[in-house]
């Protein structure tokens, strides 16, 4: 599909924005503007013109412990830049990651929209491993790498996981070892900062691996997705 | 209450500073941003999430996410409240897709007679459940278009093409939540909310261009 024609991203950047574009269709929009410059300025367009309009709602101030609440979680270490093995496995890590994850995608936009970086955005498509085989979904996660290889996103394309299974993403280098990047969601996108993610990277694949993650630092269960990299 | 288009742009300014001091990790401007803007940003939530306790976790979010990304917020690529308004109201969007996925029992209105399982889905509509004394999704568009002068220009549409859009922007209603309704096929609320759109953004360029005019002249 050609997203730089005017009015297809015009119509779809309208539904974004007014909030019709619902479930997939909006992660797979959400997915799809870090790499393209057309959407992302249909989108600022139709905010720009929307969000102002809000301006006629009545405030409704909060209750005071909703700043509390705020209060108290912004004075610990931010959990996205936090020591990554024990937090890693937190559930309510995850949560609180894809929970953010519109924000992150967002920003990750606004960052590439800015004029000083002029390098693409990368996107990967990570397919099944072994199409068709019995009890793998042919599903499929999206990641996004920011241009200068520091940033990446990943989204679910209609994955879902047993309760006592992760999902870990893996960089994997043309020989040698995979390393790995992280535990992923299976539900929602996950950002992962890292200084240097494309270095020496063939290809990102993705392992189904015991809650947790990998206990040898190695996948250790079927890779379930992969995605070369094409630079 | 003042709704027009410069009384947003001097709130835009006040916010401005404070975000940029916020990314900078400056507790006492986020506190301050969170004072002047939390108020608006709960009110747009609400329409959204009814659910009053879910609308606060969804502020919370949205506060907790921009003071992680503040410092990503660039005043010239857009105004502060506008990327505040725009994470707020995708948040509370995506909050619906979670409530659904994870349906909350709800407990049955007072005055349903019948049994939990033989309650139809439009009869334990959460709209039945909201005091109804806040204002319509039209009566805000129409304030908003009064406010921003293009009430004329809107007249292009007739009273159901703005009513779609105006519940589909305000109330966060999907196409077929819209087309259910207001008892209209899916294909016609969707070229409604669509030439709505387009007229509204229309009438709004052109109100912008007049008032840029008129202030230069």
């Amino acid at each position: 599909m050609d997203y730089s024609r005017p009015q297809r991203a015009d119509r779809l950047a309208a539904d974004y924005v007014t909030g019709t574009m619902r479930g997939l269709a909006r992660r797979r929009f959400e997915a799809l503007l870090p790499a393209h410059a057309a959407l992302r300025a249909a989108v600022r367009s139709w905010n720009e013109q929307l969000m102002p309009l809000t301006a006629s709602i009545p405030p409704v101030p909060p209750p005071p412990r909703v700043w509390q609440r705020i209060e108290a979680r912004i004075s610990t270490r931010s959990v996205a830049t936090a020591a990554r093995p024990a937090g890693w496995s937190a559930l309510a890590f995850w949560r609180g990651l894809s929970a953010f994850a519109t924000v992150a995608a967002i920003s990750l936009a606004l960052l590439l929209a800015s004029p000083q970086p002029a390098i693409a955005p990368i996107i990967v498509v990570l397919e099944a491993a072994t199409p068709g085989e019995a009890g793998v979904l042919p599903a499929s996660f999206v990641a996004s790498i920011s241009g200068d290889g520091r940033a990446l996103v990943t989204r679910p394309l209609n994955v879902s996981v047993q309760a006592d299974r992760a999902l870990e993403l893996w960089a994997v280098p043309p020989s040698g070892a995979p390393r790995s990047l992280g535990l992923i969601s299976a539900a929602g996108a996950t950002v992962v900062h890292r200084g240097k993610l494309l270095d020496g990277v063939a290809a990102l694949a993705v392992s189904l691996e015991p809650v947790g993650g990998s206990p040898s630092g190695t996948p250790t269960e079927p890779i379930l997705y992969v995605g070369k990299l094409t630079l | 209450m003042e709704t027009s288009h410069e009384e947003w742009s001097q709130r835009n300014r006040d916010l401005a500073g404070l975000l940029a001091r916020a990314g900078l990790g400056d507790r006492a401007a986020f506190a301050r941003l969170y004072e002047r803007s939390s108020a608006h940003l709960f009110a747009v939530i609400l329409r959204i999430n009814r659910d009053r306790s879910h609308a606060e976790d969804v502020l919370q979010e949205v506060f907790v996410k921009v003071w992680r990304h503040a410092e990503s917020f660039d005043a010239a690529q857009s105004q502060p409240l506008t990327w505040l308004t725009s994470i707020a109201r995708n948040h509370a969007i995506d909050g619906l897709r979670r409530q659904r996925v994870q349906p909350r029992i709800q407990p049955l209105p007072p005055h349903g007679g019948a049994g939990p399982g033989d309650a139809p889905p439009d009869e334990s509509d959460p709209y039945d459940n909201v005091e109804d004394t806040r204002p319509g999704p039209l009566e805000l568009l129409s304030q908003a278009s009064q406010a921003r002068a293009i009430t004329s220009c809107m007249q292009a549409l007739n009273a159901q093409q703005r009513q779609c859009v105006a519940l589909a922007f305000y109330n966060g209603l999907s196409h077929a939540e819209v087309a259910e309704q207001l008892r209209q096929p899916l294909g016609t609320v969707k070229s409604w909310v669509r030439r709505g759109l387009l007229t509204l953004k229309n009438c709004l360029q052109r109100s912008m261009q007049t008032g840029t005019a008129s202030r230069e002249a």
